[in-house]
């Protein structure tokens, strides 16, 4: 079961998807938000559709690996769907229906925009490696470290976080193996019950975080580790033209899009 | 031959224990030399590994670290990056998640420019014998592989002493052979002055000197085969001899005379062959 997480899930690669630089593809995925949410009519959706389905051809990533990563969202996209059906007036499919013509349709839309939105932010995290990832995030934030915020010190935050979730995968794994050697049930029962299950196996799980956390604290001032002043990169971040372009075609499909919109399409 | 590191009269004790970790320990490391450390749990082994970087300053004494008082705050970074530190967990002293990566951590916290970090990273691993795994995921490695990344994690800092405290108390047989095969290599080809913290005497055999602690002091110090032919101050410091002495002790109770400074498995299997067949 805790195999199947996806969360910052890498999948190396050497495609152009794979070779773009961090911070366009984050720029990219940012655009491509925007103009999700600018989508109104079917032919728009239809452009970011086809857009979506081009970038994933080019990244040679599986689409049963994309899909797998939809699966826990499955409850959240069946329900919007459900409430956009029923609650939506217009001209019923059958009089004295309350199903309405408008309502499916705004359901379609809806299941489109949550998909296209998930798969296109996991097209992001399979094709870049996550210590590229936070560097690119580092850079392009950087800017705020004018107003004082702590960029350098969120973005190794967040690498640090990505690098301990296979670490306490495998701990989680083993603290349940040792509660159920000693009678614990985690699968049988209310919802309730299998939760309540669950707080002999978090409770050692917090404790030995924080054991881990104290000595990768001390392990990382051993290693000279001073704050992000006067740090250097051994992966330095480069941008090629493909990234000049890919960033051009992005800011090209966005403004399409509003384009579209301003048409009613 | 010089001291590189040396304690005058360290006193320690951690905020909010009782008892004193350190009471008044002397020592001192000779450059290049290997020194392990012994003792039982709560003798202060790990206390006075933490001393020799500066994560730990003495509450009075002193500690010197290639000439520089680890006391004084100015020379905290020189000295961490002349002492490297392996701990016990491999798991907790990786930060990235490519092996390369975390090998670079170190040099890129110096500030040292990146095609220099790149010559350091490969040159670290290639020390530790890790070079064909540098694109692997450290999680996916074997606990022996992890903790010979870690060390070479702190060899791209190019330090003149590593300082390893119990590194090999959660490894299984082979990686603990590999990771003491590494760590005696590094002293002995590349001049490195290393200290290891044990309770395995095996991994003592072929230290230059071997410094007992019991109680926060100094109980015993000398070269491995007269600390281990000690059998009854060994006992005393709940500490097993390695198996060849003990072997050689139990004979010479039957009425060998052997000498009990014979360390290495071959040297001792011969000297009974040899005492076997002259009878």
């Amino acid at each position: 079961m805790l195999k199947d997480i996806t969360l910052g899930q890498y999948f190396p690669g050497d495609t152009i998807v794979h070779r773009l630089d961090p911070r366009t593809k984050l720029i990219l995925v940012v655009l491509y938000i925007i103009a999700l949410f600018q989508a109104e009519g079917w032919v728009s959706y239809a452009v970011v559709l086809a857009v979506s389905v081009l970038c994933m051809l080019l990244s040679h990533i599986r689409p049963k690996n994309l899909f797998r990563g939809l699966k826990p969202m499955l409850i959240i996209i069946t329900l919007t769907a459900l409430l956009n059906i029923f609650y939506t007036d217009g001209t019923p499919v059958v009089p004295g229906w309350i199903i309405t013509w408008e309502g499916i349709a705004r359901a379609v839309k809806m299941i489109l925009r949550i998909v296209l939105l998930i798969t296109g932010t996991f097209l992001l995290t399979y094709t870049t490696s996550p210590i590229a990832l936070t560097d690119g995030l580092e850079m392009l934030l950087s800017p705020l470290k004018k107003w004082k915020v702590p960029v350098h010190e969120m973005t190794m935050m967040m690498s640090m976080a990505l690098r301990f979730i296979p670490t306490l995968i495998e701990e989680t794994d083993k603290i349940m193996s040792a509660q159920r050697a000693r009678g614990a049930d985690f699968e049988t029962g209310s919802l309730v019950r299998r939760a309540t299950a669950l707080i002999p196996v978090l409770v050692p799980l917090f404790v030995s975080s924080f054991r881990r956390a104290d000595e990768l604290a001390v392990a990382m001032e051993c290693r000279c580790y001073h704050g992000g002043e006067g740090r250097t990169r051994m992966k330095q971040l480069v941008m090629s033209s493909a990234d000049h372009v890919a960033l051009l075609l992005g800011v090209l499909f966005l403004a399409g899009i509003i384009v579209l919109k301003l048409l009613g399409l | 031959m010089s001291s590189i590191i040396q304690f005058d009269h360290v006193h320690y004790k951690y905020p909010g224990d009782e008892k004193e970790s350190l009471c008044g320990i002397s020592l001192s490391i000779e450059e290049g030399s290997f020194v392990a450390v012994l003792g039982r749990n709560g003798s202060g082994k790990s206390s006075v590994a933490k001393h020799m970087n500066a994560i730990l300053v003495p509450d009075s004494g002193k500690v010197t670290v290639c000439g520089m008082d680890t006391a004084d705050e100015s020379n905290l970074l020189k000295i961490r990056r002349n002492v490297g530190m392996v701990f016990q967990n491999p798991d907790n002293q990786i930060v990235a998640n490519v092996v390369e990566d975390d090998v670079a951590f170190a040099p890129e916290n110096l500030g040292i420019p990146s095609a220099e970090i790149r010559e350091r990273v490969d040159s670290s691993l290639e020390l530790v014998g890790m070079l064909e795994y540098k694109k692997h995921a450290p999680h996916l490695l074997s606990g022996g592989q992890k903790q010979r990344v870690a060390i070479a994690g702190v060899l791209a800092m190019q330090p003149g002493i590593i300082v390893l405290d119990e590194p090999t108390a959660m490894l299984d047989p082979q990686g603990r052979k590999d990771v003491i095969s590494t760590i005696t290599r590094l002293c002995r080809e590349n001049h490195m002055t290393v200290v290891l913290i044990t309770h395995h005497m095996d991994e003592c055999v072929n230290a230059d000197e071997v410094i007992v602690l019991s109680a926060g002091s100094v109980a015993a110090s000398g070269p491995p085969q007269e600390v281990f032919s000690d059998i009854a101050l060994m006992e005393e410091q709940g500490l097993s001899s390695p198996e060849t002495v003990k072997i050689l002790y139990d004979l010479n109770r039957e009425g060998f005379s052997f000498p009990l400074t014979t360390l290495g498995v071959d040297a001792c299997a011969q000297m009974i062959a040899d005492a076997l067949e002259s009878r």
